[in-house]
């Protein structure tokens, strides 16, 4: 390293002072780094595929986690060897038997009852393969139909269940190895992908009730990492894969979406400038809806319901721009029923009418505090004017009053986009055209 | 113990410090680590001074030496009293027990913590979660009961609490706002006028606050007359709100495990030793005698030793109103009070509940203008067994302070939990006396006060400290290098990943 010259007219070390002692510290661990680097690096051109390697990809990739060529090297080693051969879990004799770490070996026609073995969809499913639970040819059957050649059939089923077994602890070892390393770099692709790599082997090679398992524990590490950093959008984006996931057939999945519902009330509750909170909430409403079978009242009440809360979050954090972007979902979906979804499809023009009035009064309130917040008078302008588009009529003078005061307002507030100010002004006929030449 | 009677032995740079308390602690352990030689001594058979905790023996103990003693010695502590109902309550063994004598919070943006991190003593402390802070509500006519509401501190909370109207909401949002930004210009200029008055006349004036928001507001000063200034009281607020959330969601403030401030100091004591200066418990300074710019000191242990510098505590002048307070050991975990109400928030060990300035009546039926605070511990600070807690209370000695803390007490036991009141097991009573502020009568002594009364960790009582400590390393100081202790040689957190 170059040395850092003396301070021979007393100026002073910038920021980072070490010592000698510090600087010594940091040489070694780029030496052994360096050392580790060149370990895997031979030991993988000498096409080496043990334990050691293995070991050395771990020490590697706890000190850098964004090398990806070693998570390649670290996956092949996988699939090359320490995972089990696709062709046991493929057989189309039993399928896949309960590989949970405590599962008896013992052959289908000892045990004649079902609760060690439970029929399961064989790891290489079709997609119609119905939920978890019993087919029509469970293994106990097809056991006691074919007594005859019951030995080899028994044998390959113990190393279906021993390559199950040997698969989930490493998939799960695995997992747990990439945990401190998340925690530490909770955005590297690199990890989020070795994951996912993981979690598919997951589905392709343990049973269905065992995958599930797998992939509800990964919907518990998603809310962790939320909880830690919940605007994290590339979390949120994770944790609708897994949902997606947990709600397939593949794995013998069914709707989550209350559950969805309900966590982003959890999120909105710890943290209201959530915008992928809010957002994913807009889109799990129609769904929901849906599911619950909600009649026409119901829908009312729960629209009434929404529009309270966000009106209390708005009353609180008029400033915010991810509680607009919902009261306008809400907004919009009173206004624009022809040709879009509609959570209130029952509702009359005069029912819209209404609640669209009732949002502006009730958004001008917040005007007797709150005088300075500029998108409190972008929602009263596009609200009015959405008032008017509703009802197929132009703005009567008062409006017209009232929305020339707002662009007054937001001209002040937001002068960057003076002209779009004043190109609504003069849209909505507020301002007299200039005449040139005058 | 190696005696030091002989004055060579003592090298006559030593500095004596006399008194265990938690600011003194941490600064005989700076100045040892400087390279000073520094002998602490502390006329108790405790560490802790006025800060200290208690076993339940010790509690007793020290109540009866605090009767037993004359005007004289007694410092600033008098009318301690215990009380335990008879037969068998449930009461655990004495050592069960650690009783803070002067318990306090700490606010997480304090700058005693960032003194912990730098000089590595965190390590050596256990944190807990302050939780909720809760206004107690008397009876009324639409409630039969009393009842404890959380004061909002944070959007989410204002957001979500439903006992403020939407209008107030609004308010409250402004103020919580402005204080954020209390010391711009443009904010300055409009409490400056109000500066030396009481922060709620501010809050009425310029918020339109009505008394019960601002009784929300005060409750998060902890000021022991309600009369905070606006200068501290937007001070103390400003810290409160930026610490919400700074060690993890849903908290502003923490609590040393085992005791309280006494843990820390404590650690000090032991990381002070560690580092080469010497204690002596049970030991005074019996005679004092000047000469020049040396002291000599004539200690009860029949040492003598020769300083340019001491450093104590002001045992004596009493100015001043000073706390009343009464620790109560009660037979139920109190689970109401410690959830944790955010996700990913951890288990708070600690609760706070004011009960407003006038809420209280007293038994000649006026009403009561000070407010009283109370603290609320879990077993997990580890100051009482499992599926007990202690409830602390305190407020401003007056004559009627010992009859209204049982009243609260009782109040708060049923507002915690009406049908099934938690039965009190202990407690003790004591009143402790404002003390004298810092000082430095002449160059070589400096004077510090007896403890702080405040239930707030005041941030203000560091710099006297940190004040002394450059006095004492004169021309060798960098004040970069105060409380800045780089890790001894082979302890590094991230060593063992590199093996």
């Amino acid at each position: 390293m170059a040395d850092q010259g003396g301070s021979a007219h007393g100026i002073a070390r910038a920021s980072r002072v070490r010592t000698e002692e510090q600087r010594k510290v940091e040489l070694d661990k780029i030496a052994k780094y360096r050392e580790l680097e060149d370990q895997v690096r031979s030991s993988v051109a000498r096409g080496d595929t043990g334990p050691d390697l293995f070991q050395l990809t771990s020490k590697l990739l706890r000190l850098n986690p964004e090398y990806y060529t070693v998570w390649n090297v670290r996956r092949r080693l996988l699939t090359s060897g320490l995972l089990s051969k696709p062709s046991a879990a493929s057989s189309p004799l039993t399928a896949s038997l309960t590989a949970s770490p405590t599962a008896t070996t013992t052959p289908p026609s000892a045990a004649s009852s079902s609760s060690s073995l439970s029929a399961t969809q064989p790891s290489h499913a079709s997609p119609t393969a119905g939920r978890s639970g019993t087919t029509a040819d469970s293994p106990v059957d097809e056991a006691k139909t074919s007594t005859a050649d019951a030995t080899p059939r028994a044998a390959a089923v113990v190393a279906v269940v021993a390559g199950q077994k040997k698969d989930f602890d490493i998939l799960k070892s695995e997992l747990e190895f990439t945990i401190p390393l998340l925690l530490d770099s909770p955005k590297c692709y690199w990890i989020w992908s070795y994951r996912l790599w993981l979690l598919q082997q997951v589905i392709d090679r343990l049973s269905v009730p065992v995958a599930r398992r797998v992939w509800q524990e990964e919907l518990g590490l998603a809310s962790k990492m939320l909880t830690r950093d919940r605007r994290n959008f590339h979390a949120w984006g994770y944790r609708r894969h897994v949902v997606a996931q947990l709600e397939s057939p593949r794995l013998g999945g069914g709707s989550m979406v209350e559950a969805e519902f309900e966590y982003t009330t959890r999120m909105i509750r710890m943290d209201l400038s959530n915008f992928s909170a809010w957002h994913s909430r807009s889109k799990l409403i129609p769904r929901l809806l849906g599911e619950r079978g909600a009649d026409d009242s119901t829908r009312k009440g729960f629209l009434d319901e929404e529009l309270g809360l966000i009106r209390e979050a708005l009353n609180v954090g008029p400033e915010d721009q991810s509680l607009w972007y919902y009261h306008q979902f809400l907004i919009l979906n009173l206004v624009n029923p022809v040709g879009h979804p509609t959570l209130t499809p029952a509702f009359t023009l005069e029912d819209r009418v209404t609640y669209v009035t009732r949002e502006i009064q009730d958004i001008k309130e917040l005007l007797e505090d709150y005088d300075d917040v500029k998108l409190i008078y972008e929602a009263l302008l596009e609200y009015t004017l959405y008032l008017g588009q509703l009802q197929g009529r132009k703005l009567d003078g008062a409006e017209k009053d009232e929305l020339a005061e707002w662009l007054q307002k937001l001209k002040k507030l937001d002068p960057m986009r003076n002209g779009r100010w004043t190109e609504l002004e003069r849209e909505c006929g507020l301002v007299e055209m200039e005449s040139f030449g005058n | 113990m190696d005696s030091l009677g002989d004055t060579s032995g003592m090298s006559s740079s030593a500095v004596p410090v006399c008194s265990s308390r938690c600011l003194l602690s941490p600064l005989s352990r700076s100045l040892s680590r400087s390279g000073k030689s520094i002998l602490h001594i502390d006329p108790n058979n405790y560490y802790g001074g006025a800060d200290a905790a208690f076993s339940l023996q010790e509690a007793e103990t020290w109540a009866s030496s605090i009767t037993a003693a004359t005007d004289n010695d007694r410092g600033t502590f008098k009318s301690a009293s215990i009380t335990k109902p008879d037969g068998n309550t449930g009461l655990s063994f004495p050592r069960a027990y650690t009783l803070a004598l002067s318990p306090q919070v700490i606010h997480a943006r304090s700058k005693l913590l960032s003194q912990l991190v730098s000089s590595r003593a965190y390590r050596h402390v256990e944190f807990l979660a302050v939780g909720s802070f809760y206004i107690f509500k008397p009876t009324t006519r639409s409630s039969q009961k009393p009842s404890l509401v959380r004061i909002p501190s944070t959007r989410e909370d204002v957001f979500f609490t439903t006992a403020i109207p939407t209008k107030a909401k609004r308010g409250l949002m402004k103020f919580l706002k402005f204080v954020l930004g209390y010391d711009s210009e443009q904010q300055l200029e409009t409490w400056q006028p109000y500066a030396d008055g009481p922060l709620a006349d501010f809050l009425k004036n310029e918020f339109k606050m009505d008394a019960e928001l601002q009784t929300y507001i005060l409750a998060l000063t902890l000021s022991l007359d309600g009369l905070i200034t606006t200068r501290d009281g937007l001070s103390t607020i400003y810290r409160h709100l930026t610490s919400m959330g700074v060690f993890g969601p849903g908290f502003a403030a923490v609590y040393p495990k085992w005791g309280g401030i006494s843990e820390v100091a404590q650690v000090a004591c032991r990381a002070g030793a560690v580092g080469g200066a010497v204690y002596m418990l049970a030991t005074g300074i019996r005679e004092m005698e000047m000469s020049g710019d040396s002291i000599e000191l004539r200690l009860t242990s029949g040492d003598t030793v020769k300083t340019r510098m001491l450093v104590r505590n002001d045992k004596n002048a009493e100015v001043g109103n000073g706390v009343s307070r009464l620790a109560a050991i009660v037979g139920s975990p109190l689970k109401s009070l410690f959830e944790a109400l955010v996700e990913g928030a951890p288990l708070p060990a600690v609760a706070v509940i004011t009960f407003p300035a006038g809420s209280l009546m007293t038994t000649s039926g006026k009403a009561y203008d000070y407010p009283v605070y109370a603290f609320a511990h879990s077993s997990d600070t580890g100051e009482c067994p499992v599926g007990q807690s202690i409830l602390y209370l305190t407020t401003s000695t007056t004559p009627d302070a010992k009859e209204i803390l049982a009243q609260s007490l009782q109040l708060l036991s049923e507002a915690i939990d009406a049908d099934h009141i938690p039965l009190s097991l202990f407690q003790m009573y004591h009143e402790h006396g404002r003390g004298s502020v810092a000082s430095r009568p002449d160059g070589s002594i400096f004077n510090f006060p007896d403890a702080s009364l405040s239930l707030l960790f005041d941030d203000s009582t560091l710099e006297p400290v940190h004040e002394a400590w450059k006095q004492v390393m004169g021309e060798a100081e960098v004040d970069t290098d105060y409380m800045t202790f780089p890790d001894r040689e082979g302890v590094m957190d991230d060593e063992d990943m590199y093996d």
